[in-house]
């Protein structure tokens, strides 16, 4: 039975109206295709309480900077990244984490708007068979409270990842491994009871909408929304997004782990964990699952023991290193201090991790380079110094070329902006009519853009 | 209203020593305008998913004849329902895709290698629907090797489920199973959660609880599961139709007649004409029926009326709605069971019996006796006090031995079935919660209370130690609120203010500094002295610590010491403002059961107990101005306490039925 007879055999089934969709999500030439926000928890080792220099931003000028301890792990990229200095994601809540991870992505005070990576996946990503991918590693640990997790889908309201690889595939693969192929609009031969059932389940959502007039109307169009995105992913569609896959993606198979929910949580499995997640964020991009990816490494006040990481320069298998603790190291970066030593260490293991998925990025030929070259990766965390929690002069970076859109192996000394013009930045990077984003926005970081 | 309640309600952040006037009577709101719940539609959460899935089709996993009608390698089929294998019990297969040979059995050195089964060879049952031989037979810790003998003897095989193998000495390979069993979480349930792969639930900060009507929102990902689960659950419905339907798909009226009985177990409400006409069209238009009763079961699993439980109501044009019968019957249902109403509720709703505060307390006080709320109040236990975690936790094998799987699990089991027990059997009183020397625990837990096991895996009752009454000295809350390496005087002390209390004490402030090191020489009190000494943390932590030091004498894990650094341990400490933040009071207390005697008796500590239940009931952080608390709390005071009674109450207030209007 075809779709046409099916929908005649359900009768009173009324033709769901077309949604209003963003203008073309096709990446021009001069824009990033996609692009990845890396997070990790508790900051840096940042200007001290007693005013010794960071140890995170480079010295020295735009170029030929050098890069200090926290960073220096991050060397072999420098050609490939734009540091910054004077990113400030202002006073409110200065002084906290839940306060600094509520603001990051959404730039809005309280978290009361939406984040960048949201916002980008309904409008450059909408046509994506996944508009955003969230997969985390240790990021719904023990039951945390919301202000933990840093994507935001609707003001005031963040929403949680997939902390399971093996589980993240299947959404993604499913379990036979198939990869639905967008470029050609519906080509796939889809079973015809989930077409009826689909189909059925729009009508349903649109006259329950209907039913309920003025009520929860936010709510129920983000369900829409996520069901539209569904269909596509299932049968294709006219309008999907022709995001030509990099690779080779008719079996695509990933080493998941294994893992069982009870290993997630294990500190001496999260680098493989985390390991898991970044080849799993790369291998859905490079077969055009998606535009818009983010990756949650734990959260912030994170309990997670960093010494217990295998092989890592702080494993210590006798004693307890928590992030969280660590990042209280004091007034001083006082090396003699087991926190701030391991501190050093912990956020060079993260620098490390981001340099990993890089690395996956840069062995992935797209065109005539890589897919670092067409890509923009965010890297973000909370607070600045992790002692004392100040907002100002954030420790972001940038890399990636975005296709040509963003100049880097640079160090930008922006003075003093809001860091919602970094996410405007991001956001016109990726073809995005952006002019403001959050609260206090003035438009994109003078000199990043080419 | 009750004024020192509002002051600590409205309490909203820490009051530096010598600031507050004490006097807030003057910006007291009125209550003129209840602030009740807006219109809403609240997205089922995972647990309510599965207990309404498997409330509205039983069949899915009620019944089993043998074990091959169950997930034959994880379950056994017991009392004709499935569970979930304990971790001792082994599953062996051997699939034989060309048919049954005459034997099978399982030897190795587990039972002494015999050649045959009549020599003490474990047999193998031919499973016809897997084409497969298969045995249970639970097995001992240890590493054990292993071969399947096919015929008594004539052939012998590694078993090709299992990877790990090692030479046997004839050119052949042994299989290798290594059991370790002890100390693993006692498996529970039947294994039926089709939600297990949804995304957890986001809490807002501040709210302990998985249904926040805010927080429910459908993403992709959500959808995608959805769709899969609705497939997963109508084919093992639909594997015997005539059981789900009751009569002959080929029949028309039957088709309609299963519309229209399941479509109001599965929207909590009847449906229309024309929507029974809709999904019977899903099934007629199928040729293979089976198929298209699939199609109208995952359509209605799929639908935003299943999904969503509405707290719509009808406007009544005072700025608020009135829920309807339904949607009343819903609310009761999913507050006091969790789960989708039964057909008695819906009846009760049809027939008009909730449209008065009576007649929702006779189905409200029906739906008490249930097991069922028995379950629920486990729930909202281990999320109001924070314990679910305790199966994650991160504690240092190295200092604290032996705390496995099965001693987290049985200190969760602890809480909940003391918290059931109280509520439903026993004294029933809130006082009870904190005050109750007795307690529910199983072989595994004993240990860490210095008690003797009482010969059971299950928990049982057990005279409790005095020295840790109530809920305060159970190991799940103790465990909950440790670090890893060290006790928590700052968690500790934070979670009665916050969750026992509702006193809200904000962020910590920029260099609040961290966690002092473990010190050999020093005690907790001591390395923490600095809270209290420098004013700039004593603003906050004068609530904090003097609370926290009182759980002192309970380490990471709950033990109990009587020494920590060497020094004898000072679980003296000061429950200040107990009734209010800015109240400028003192309640000195000496260890746990004292400070549970404080909470037992303080009405602040009773009314916050009120507001955990009213945020878990209407699905939102409640007003400090709005009085329906004080609905709620009144009637709890006026009863002595009584748990029963406040759940019953939370029925009867206004909030619960009225929502206002946009």
């Amino acid at each position: 039975m075809n779709r046409r007879d099916l929908l005649k055999a359900m009768g009173a089934l009324a033709l769901v109206p077309a949604a209003l969709r963003p203008s073309a999500a096709r990446a021009a030439e001069g824009q990033a295709r996609r692009v990845i926000f890396f997070y990790y928890p508790d900051g840096v080792a940042g200007p001290s309480q007693n005013g010794e220099p960071s140890l995170w931003h480079p010295t020295g000028g735009e170029t030929g900077f050098s890069l200090p301890a926290c960073s220096e792990p991050l060397e072999a990229w420098r050609d490939h990244c734009v540091w910054f200095t004077g990113l400030s994601m202002g006073g409110t809540d200065s002084g906290s984490h839940p306060g600094g991870a509520k603001k990051l992505l959404t730039a809005s005070d309280g978290g009361n708007g939406e984040s960048i990576d949201q916002y980008l996946s309904r409008t450059v990503g909408a046509n994506s068979p996944w508009r955003h991918l969230y997969l985390g590693a240790g990021a719904n640990a023990n039951n945390p409270s919301g202000d933990k997790h840093i994507t935001y889908f609707a003001p005031g309201q963040s929403i949680t990842p997939e902390d399971n690889p093996r589980r993240a595939f299947q959404a993604l693969f499913g379990s036979g491994g198939a990869v639905p192929t967008p470029s050609t609009g519906g080509g796939v031969a889809v079973d015809p009871v989930k077409r009826s059932v689909l189909d059925a389940a729009l009508a349903e959502l649109d006259a329950y909408r209907t039913r309920l007039g003025a009520v929860e109307q936010t709510k129920l169009s983000l369900h829409l929304d996520a069901l539209r995105e569904v269909e596509r992913r299932i049968v294709g569609s006219d309008t999907s997004d022709p995001l030509t896959p990099v690779a080779s993606c008719d079996s695509p198979s990933l080493d998941t782990g294994g893992f069982g929910d009870g290993e997630l949580y294990d500190p001496s499995r999260f680098p493989a964990v985390l390991r898991a997640q970044i080849d799993l964020m790369v291998l859905a991009m490079a077969c055009g699952m998606t535009r818009v990816g983010t990756i949650q490494g734990s959260q912030h006040t994170s309990e997670l023991i960093m010494s217990r990481f295998p092989g890592s320069e702080m494993y210590d298998p006798g004693f307890d290193m928590r992030s969280h603790q660590a990042s209280h190291y004091g007034a001083s970066h006082d090396a003699s201090h087991r926190e701030f030593a391991d501190y050093v260490k912990q956020r060079r293991w993260w620098a490390s991790q981001f340099g990993y998925l890089l690395q996956r990025l840069a062995d992935t030929p797209e065109g005539d380079g890589s897919m670092l070259d067409h890509s923009l990766v965010v890297l973000c965390t909370e607070v600045c110094d992790g002692n004392t929690h100040l907002h100002d002069n954030m420790p972001f970076l940038l890399a990636g070329s975005g296709g040509g859109s963003v100049r880097t192996g640079r160090h930008l000394d922006v003075g003093y902006r809001r860091h919602g013009d970094l996410w405007v930045s991001v956001g016109r990077a990726m073809g995005a009519s952006l002019d403001r984003f959050g609260d206090a926005s003035s438009g994109v970081v003078p000199g990043l853009l080419a | 209203m009750k004024r020192a309640a509002l002051a600590t309600l409205l309490a909203a952040a820490c009051d530096p020593a010598g600031t507050s006037t004490g006097d807030r009577d003057a910006a007291l709101p009125t209550c003129a305008t209840p602030a009740y719940p807006v219109q809403q539609i609240r997205l089922l959460t995972r647990r309510e998913y599965d207990a309404s899935v498997r409330d509205l089709l039983p069949s899915l996993v009620a019944t089993c004849a043998t074990d091959a009608d169950c997930d034959l390698r994880h379950q056994s089929c017991v009392a004709d329902t499935c569970v979930a294998d304990a971790c001792a019990l082994v599953t062996f297969v051997l699939p034989a895709p060309d048919g049954p040979y005459g034997s099978v059995h399982v030897a190795g050195s587990f039972n002494g290698w015999p050649a045959t089964r009549a020599e003490g060879g474990w047999p193998m049952t031919w499973v016809a629907s897997e084409r497969a031989y298969v045995a249970k037979h639970a097995v001992p810790d240890g590493r054990h090797l292993y071969k399947l003998v096919i015929d008594d003897g004539v052939d012998w095989v590694a078993d090709p489920s299992n990877a790990a193998t090692e030479p046997d000495g004839f050119g052949e390979n042994n299989s290798v199973l290594i059991q370790q069993c002890d100390g693993a979480a006692p498996v529970t349930g039947d294994g039926f959660d089709p939600a297990a792969d949804f995304p957890v639930e986001s809490r807002p900060q501040g709210y302990a609880f998985d249904n926040h009507a805010d927080a429910g929102l459908v993403t992709s990902v959500h959808v995608g599961q959805y769709l899969d689960a609705a497939a997963t659950i109508a084919d093992q419905a639909l594997a015997r139709p005539a059981e789900l339907l009751g009569c002959t798909p080929t029949d028309d009226a039957c088709v309609r007649g299963w519309v229209t009985a399941f479509g109001r177990r599965a929207f909590r409400r009847p449906l229309t004409p024309a929507e029974v006409d809709r999904y019977a069209g899903y099934v007629t238009a199928q040729a293979d029926r089976t198929t298209g009763l699939s199609v109208a079961l995952q359509v209605m699993l799929s639908s935003p009326d299943f999904l969503y439980r509405s707290e719509v109501g009808e406007d009544v044009g005072d700025g608020t709605a009135v829920l309807t019968a339904w949607e009343t019957a819903t609310a009761l249902a999913y507050l006091l069971w969790g789960t989708t109403p039964d057909d008695a509720l819906l009846d009760a709703a049809a027939n008009g019996d909730l449209d008065t505060p009576a007649g929702i307390e006779i189905q409200a006080r029906r739906l008490l006796d249930d097991p069922r709320a028995r379950g629920l109040v486990g729930t909202f236990t281990e999320q109001w006090l924070g314990i679910e975690k305790v199966s994650t936790l991160d504690r240092s094998e190295a200092l604290f031995p032996g705390f496995t799987p099965a001693v987290r699990a049985g200190m969760r089991d602890e809480t909940r079935t003391f918290v059931e027990h109280v509520t439903f059997d026993a004294g029933r009183t809130f006082a009870d919660l904190f005050t109750s020397d007795v307690t529910w625990i199983g072989d595994a837990v004993a240990p860490f209370y210095d008690l003797p096991p009482p010969g059971s895996v299950a928990a049982v009752q057990v005279a409790g130690d005095p020295r840790r009454a109530g809920l305060l000295g159970q190991g799940s809350v103790l465990a909950a609120t440790a670090h890893s390496d060290q006790t928590s005087p700052i968690r500790r002390g934070v979670f009665v203010r916050e969750r026992l209390l509702c006193q809200d004490l904000g962020l910590p402030p920029a260099n609040a500094g961290g966690v002092p090191d473990v010190d050999p020489t020093a005690t907790t009190r001591e390395r923490f002295a600095q809270h209290t000494a420098d004013p700039f943390c004593s603003g906050c932590h004068q609530y904090i610590d003097g609370v926290g030091f009182g759980f002192e004498h309970f380490d990471p894990v709950g033990r109990w010491r009587d020494d920590d650094a060497g020094q004898p341990i000072d679980a003296a400490g000061d429950l200040n403002d107990l009734e209010g933040i800015g109240t400028r009071t003192h309640a000195p207390f000496d260890g746990l059961p004292q400070l549970g005697e404080l909470l037992a008796t303080s009405p602040s500590a009773r009314r916050c107990f009120a507001d955990q239940w009213l945020r878990f009931t209407l699905g939102r952080e409640n007003d400090p101005a709005d009085c329906s608390l004080d609905a709620v709390d009144d009637p709890f005071a006026q009863s002595g306490g009584s748990i029963p009674e406040l759940l019953v109450a939370l029925t009867q207030a206004p909030s619960f039925t009225r929502r206002t209007t946009p």
